[in-house]
């Protein structure tokens, strides 16, 4: 970092105070000044410099006033303090290291010791962390041939004091002897250093707590660059960066800002911890955000923008270097092209394996060009040059409303999209900021922080990441994710939809809002209708699988029925399920472990097989419900509010919902409110019997309305064989609040002329029953032993009983079949009742010539077989 | 004292939560947990592949009560867990000997 070489106005100030000390103490209060200047924002970018400035001074004066110094001067024996690592490059930080060496020509004289004692031990006793060494210039060549680390510190040497030439030689000994001859293997070690830093820092956490030293696009990054131009380059200051053209002005001076800005907030944080901390975590980045002046705008918090700010400006110096080091130094072996460029089209070539502009001039006459030149490179999977990147960014403005809107521009995008290198290439894009500039809407989103341990990324970035799971499911080696995926027919809904998920997260609701900025989006698009509809489906429900698994009860139907509507299709499903996955996995490491995962599996697979057997959420089955509701709703006004009746619909399952008329419905709901009233009474063993003769059959429609309890079904079943009453058909349906809905269509009793008599003995006999059970038992085993029943009405074949513990995921299924007769129904439900089963739901159709009786109810895989033992006897 | 531990389904939590802090229970510590119980994996299938799905998740609720409160905070939980259905979970009655905060090096019930 170029800071001013002349003294600043801060050391004329101090200037005064000099001669009235001893070094140490100079340097102590005017370090202890800098501090306070800094504070209180008085200095901020100007710090290292300063910093820089006063320990150049220290150094100058110890020698001054050295006695050793003055000895070896007049000896003729020359040495030089000089400046090495970020000390050499002025590059100080409050707490940082101060690497000084004192440099002597070929022997190193006993004085020298002194010279040190002299110079080093009152910063030792001051508490600085001091690196240092006493070297003859054949040392350091040494070294540095040996070990790169120390080389790349010799690289930023910087004279302080003492004996100038013999500074100047060593510069040039070290670019002759060592640098010029191994600046390959220097590269080589780059790389290497690099890949440790990547793979050690590549974590999620530390991109929540950045590194701003050694992170990705920390101040490391510069470093190397600074590094490798010196080696190859031989360039002598930064500016040469600039001035020898390896970096446009407007890349020069952004990458100072961006430099500036990062050790600017490390500064903040050695100041806040007390220490050389270069980890900026969470603790400090509320505080920091303050000290910078960044205040909260609406619901936009502070330490959010700050950390918007930081992350751009690392994610420039990173992509900056990564350019710069393809663009002139990477060691290239299998690349496309060769060494002429390749023309791909009339304007666009690839040259060395990037893509690039053959005559940048057509891109005036051709705006359309900023955008193929980023398809052929997604297509070839090619990077564009830095030269490339460099004329996207100054030709933006050509990207205006006609751009955004040509269908030219739109398709070439969605290949893009399409392609498998689209994360890739859409991350260059985002880059140099052609991104934002085709798609505005997205530009509001780019650097959007979200603060906290959750989200990694800003949520640009996070869309991005999304879209690069999605794209590599091939190698998570899961291989449901895969089968799913190759299911899904149009993948470019699914591409665009991680795209545009987050949207609307300008503030913080951001489904709905989302919703209503893509359909922007797609209609500039001229996005096919259908397609549309599905796509802004996912973003407004990208949240349902997630909240719906852990925050509902998955084993509850209509809980799993209710958002298979809201769904309502398996292409829909499907998409949502990856696109779940790859949100969770991209949003950080607390989003996405095992656990979730099953949850989510076990939700997805209910969800499928509900939508697969269609009956209950197929939009049919949708429109028919809420059509009964409405029905409902108008002939139940006078007879419950509004709320209650909510209440009641919530208790109802899908099931009965589908199978009963609203006007059934109707006359249930009248039963169950005179059931509370009746509760009050008798809490135990209220219920509600309602008759509706049908003449014309000769049947009768019995609706039993009770709170649900073990062996009911049974009870009702036993009651009505007593009486002579035989069940034609049966439907048993248990509300979700224990209320026990068991319609039965029965044949009118056998005296029809007495039939009133024994339908009010049957009342009583269910009173009776619901009170004490044993006593229907034994009247029915009195009653089985009479002949009547005994008779067969044909000729008897044994009963078959199917137990399906696979087609429902909440039930067992259990169909019977067995041979009429009375009471039939009260001996299969006693058995189930027996095995401590209990029925939740019962179908028995109207009976043909065998009876076949299904019935399904719960119970678990390990009680099968005891039910077939059971049943054979 | 005595240390509580539910094993409760997932979306039972803040109902779960609700009910102690109704009576004055408010410190807890929640884990996520994989339950191999009665409920037992089965095996799915998609496409002709077969998943194995091995276990139930489950969420696990610690919390530590004076003595006198641990029926009440018993049945607050199986209030609030229950569903009636297979996979509501258990609960478990530890004895504690002690109970120290770091911070202040209070012991016993004051710690709690």
């Amino acid at each position: 970092m170029a800071a001013p070489c002349t003294p600043s106005p801060f050391l004329a100030v101090i200037a005064q105070r000099v001669q009235m000390t001893t070094p140490i103490e100079e340097l102590k209060k005017s370090r202890s000044d800098l501090v306070t200047l800094f504070s209180r924002r008085e200095i901020s970018g100007a710090f290292p410099g300063s910093y820089t400035e006063i320990m150049d001074h220290y150094f100058r004066r110890s020698l001054q006033e050295s006695k050793a110094g003055q000895s070896l001067f007049r000896e003729k024996k020359p040495f030089a303090f000089v400046a090495v690592g970020g000390y050499g490059r002025r590059d100080l930080c409050l707490h940082s290291d101060i690497d000084v060496i004192i440099l002597f020509n070929a022997k190193i004289p006993s004085l020298a010791k002194k010279l040190a004692a002299d110079a080093f031990y009152p910063l030792w006793d001051a508490g600085l962390d001091l690196g240092h060494g006493i070297r003859s210039v054949k040392d350091c060549l040494m070294l540095s041939k040996e070990d790169f680390e120390v080389l790349t510190s010799m690289m930023d040497a910087r004279f302080v004091c003492g004996d100038s030439p013999l500074y100047l030689f060593l510069v040039q000994a070290l670019q002759k002897k060592v640098v010029s001859k191994k600046a390959k293997a220097f590269n080589r070690w780059l790389e290497e250093q690099d890949e440790i830093r990547v793979r050690s820092i590549g974590d999620a956490s530390y991109l929540l707590e950045p590194d701003l030293k050694e992170g990705i696009g920390g101040l490391r990054d510069y470093h190397h660059m600074l590094w490798l131009a010196k080696a190859f380059f031989d360039l002598g200051v930064p500016r040469d960066l600039e001035y020898t053209g390896k970096l446009s002005h407007h890349e020069y001076q952004e990458l100072k800002e961006n430099l500036s800005f990062v050790s600017l907030v490390r500064n903040h944080l050695h100041l806040m911890s007390g220490r050389k901390r270069d980890r900026l975590t969470f603790e400090y980045q509320e505080e920091i955000a303050r000290a910078l002046g960044f205040q909260d705008q609406g619901k936009h918090l502070a330490v959010e923008q700050f950390l918007g700010q930081l992350h751009r400006a690392m994610a420039s110096i990173k992509s900056l270097r990564r350019s710069f080091i393809l663009s002139h130094l990477s060691q290239r072996k299998n690349h496309k092209g060769g060494l002429q460029p390749q023309a791909l089209s009339e304007n666009i070539h690839i040259s060395q394996g990037e893509t690039g502009f053959s005559a940048p001039g057509a891109i005036l006459s051709e705006p359309f060009l900023l955008m193929e030149v980023f398809e052929w490179s997604s297509r070839l999977d090619a990077p564009l040059s830095l030269e490339a990147k460099r004329l996207v960014r100054e030709f933006l403005y050509l990207v205006d409303e006609t751009f955004r809107r040509s269908q030219r521009a739109i398709q070439s995008f969605l290949r893009v999209v399409d392609s498998p290198k689209a994360f890739e290439t859409l991350d260059q894009m985002l880059e140099v900021g052609f991104l934002g500039a085709f798609i505005p809407e997205f530009e509001a989103i780019i650097d959007r922080v979200q603060f906290g341990d959750y989200h990694a990324f800003p949520v640009g970035r996070h869309a991005l990441q999304t879209l690069r799971y999605l794209k590599n499911v091939a190698s998570q080696k899961d291989i449901l994710l895969l089968d799913i995926l190759a299911d899904v027919p149009h993948p470019q809904l699914l591409y665009l939809a991680s795209l545009f998920h987050d949207i609307g997260k300008v503030d913080r609701e951001h489904a709905r809002r989302g919703v209503l900025i893509t359909q922007g989006i797609l209609r500039r698009f001229s996005y096919h209708k259908r397609a549309t509809e599905d796509l802004l489906f996912l973003i407004e429900h990208h949240l349902l699988l997630v909240e719906t698994a852990t925050r509902r009860d998955l084993d509850d139907e209509k809980i799993i029925v209710q958002c298979a509507r809201t769904i309502g299709t398996i292409e829909r499903l499907k998409m949502l399920y990856l696109l779940t996955w790859a949100d969770a996995r991209a949003t950080g490491p607390r989003a996405w472990n095992e656990w979730i995962a099953n949850l989510l599996l076990e939700l997805f697979l209910k969800l499928l097989h509900t939508l697969e057997k269609g009956e209950l959420a197929t939009p049919d089955a949708s429109r028919k419900a809420r059509q009964t509701m409405r029905q409902v709703r108008r002939e139940s006004a006078n007879l419950l509010e509004p709320k209650e009746l909510e209440g009641i619909f919530e208790a109802m399952t899908p099931r009965y919902l589908l199978g009963t008329r609203a006007t059934d419905i109707v006359r249930h709901l009248q039963m169950f409110k005179e059931l509370q009233e009746g509760e009050r009474e008798r809490p135990s063993n209220a219920f509600r019997l309602d008759l509706k003769e049908d003449v014309s059959d000769g049947t009768c429609e019995m609706a039993n309305l009770t709170r649900d309890k073990p062996g009911l079904f049974s009870d009702i079943a036993g009651v009505l064989a007593l009486n002579n009453i035989n069940v034609l058909s049966a439907h048993i349906y248990t509300w979700r609040d224990g209320t026990a809905v068991d319609l039965f269509k029965v044949t009118r009793p056998v005296d029809p002329i007495h039939s009133e008599e024994i339908w009010q003995k049957v009342r009583r006999d269910l009173e009776e029953t619901f009170e004490q059970r044993p006593s229907l038992g034994h009247r029915f085993e009195q009653k089985a032993a009479s002949s009547i029943w005994n008779r067969p009405k044909r000729p008897s074949q044994p009963p078959l009983v199917w137990v399906d513990n696979e087609s429902s995921d909440f039930f067992t299924v259990i169909e019977a079949f067995a041979d009429d007769r009375i009471g039939l129904l009260y001996l299969i439900t006693r058995t189930l009742f027996n095995l401590g089963l209990d029925i939740r739901i019962a179908r028995s159709p109207p009976r043909g010539i065998r009876s076949p009786m299904s019935f399904t109810y719960e119970t678990w895989k390990d009680r099968r077989w005891s039910i077939q033992h059971r049943w054979r006897r | 004292m005595k240390k509580i531990e539910a094993i409760i389904k997932p979306f039972k939590l803040d109902d779960v939560k609700e009910g102690l802090s109704a009576l004055g229970i408010k410190g807890l510590t929640v884990s996520e947990v994989k339950g191999f119980g009665r409920q037992r994996g089965h095996r799915e299938v998609y496409r002709g592949a077969e998943y194995q799905v091995d276990f139930v998740s489950k969420v696990k609720i610690e919390v530590v009560v004076a003595s006198d409160l641990v029926e009440e905070a018993v049945k607050a939980i199986q209030e609030k867990a229950r569903t009636g259905q297979i996979g509501d979970g258990k609960i478990f009655v530890i004895p504690v000997e002690n109970v120290i905060r770091i911070r202040t090096g209070e012991t016993g019930k004051e710690a709690i």
